[in-house]
């Protein structure tokens, strides 16, 4: 019980970092409604923690609810190092067409 | 028809005014992209007869290759032939790489270390990155038999539509796919290559995007992007 006071203000933290963000316009309103329904996800399983145990148990796995969802939270988080991935490869990308446009100007 | 040779160049002060020189003698434009070099390649290369372009950032050869073809597209550049700086190529095979692009015979030319020229190869390269690279190229429909010559030429037409997009050594398998996927007529002639040092292994090599590990990664990466 404790922990899970304990894990729903962390998540009550963040999502009011996430609403202060937004009213700053620091954040579009995709990436806010994305995030927002990641954490009430995430309260939402804190608080239904037994529930989501006997479903676990119902679909046949050993482990308990908790387990999966860390082993949930290990898979968006590499999916989520993926997207940096691939957005910093584009901004990579993006250095070099500027480095080139540069050399070539130079050389007009 | 007016031929463009592009040495990309990164630390390269011990051989690129020597490659240059040999080269000049070949075609009609040398242009040596330098990478952004610490050393003296840049100084040493603007002492040449050579077209110099010099990159603020060290991007990779890919990248210094788009470069040099985007000027050569820019200055009416019929062919352009791709040309290491460290001098492993020699110079005097140029115009085998030349011929079947002057006779109309493909769109681009690769040269080929498994055609019968005798190359002492690193027996790492030769025994298992190039076998694994040719698996690589395989998935990507390329069936040539050197998987990652950086000796090649593509005329006018193959040159508008292949924009390299990788900045490392990825280029290699890149421009290959690009010429099969886009129907470009493709040939092989046989080339020697003289292994000065080990340029790029398993784990990296000199400058950015070198290595195995790197070429596979950026091929993953670049499916991922538009």
């Amino acid at each position: 019980m404790i922990q899970q006071i304990l894990a729903a203000l962390i998540i009550f933290f963040f999502m009011g970092r996430l609403i202060r963000q937004k009213k700053q316009k620091k954040i579009s309103g995709g990436e806010f409604s994305f995030w927002f329904i990641f954490w009430s996800s995430v309260l939402l399983a804190t608080i239904f923690l037994k529930s989501i145990d006997s479903l676990v148990a119902n679909l046949g796995f050993s482990a308990s609810g908790i387990d999966v969802l860390i082993y949930l939270a290990v898979a968006v988080l590499f999916y989520f190092v993926f997207r940096l991935r691939i957005k910093q490869e584009k901004i990579e990308r993006d250095i070099t067409k500027i480095v080139r446009e540069i050399s070539l100007s130079d050389k007009k | 028809m007016k031929v463009f040779c592009i040495i990309p160049a990164y630390n390269e002060e011990r051989s690129v005014v020597d490659v240059v020189n040999k080269v000049k003698a070949m075609v009609n434009v040398v242009v040596v992209v330098d990478d952004c070099s610490t050393d003296k390649t840049f100084e040493l290369a603007s002492g040449t007869e050579a077209v110099v372009l010099r990159h603020a950032l060290n991007r990779g050869q890919g990248a210094a290759l788009e470069t040099g073809d985007s000027y050569a597209l820019k200055n009416g550049a019929d062919i352009v032939v791709h040309f290491d700086a460290d001098g492993q190529f020699l110079f005097d095979e140029i115009p085998d790489v030349l011929r079947p692009l002057k006779d109309g015979e493909a769109d681009a030319v690769f040269g080929s270390r498994f055609l019968g020229k005798k190359t002492e190869m690193p027996f790492l390269k030769e025994n298992i990155l190039f076998p694994i690279a040719r698996k690589v190229n395989n998935f990507f429909g390329v069936k040539t038999t050197d998987p990652q010559s950086g000796f090649r030429a593509l005329n006018h037409k193959a040159l508008k539509m292949i924009s390299i997009q990788n900045d490392g050594s990825a280029h290699c398998t890149e421009i290959l796919t690009k010429a099969f996927r886009y129907g470009l007529k493709v040939k092989e002639v046989p080339i020697t290559v003289v292994y000065n040092e080990f340029g790029q292994g398993l784990l990296g090599g000199k400058g950015r995007g070198k290595g195995g590990l790197a070429i596979v990664r950026d091929l993953i990466l670049s499916r991922f992007i538009s």
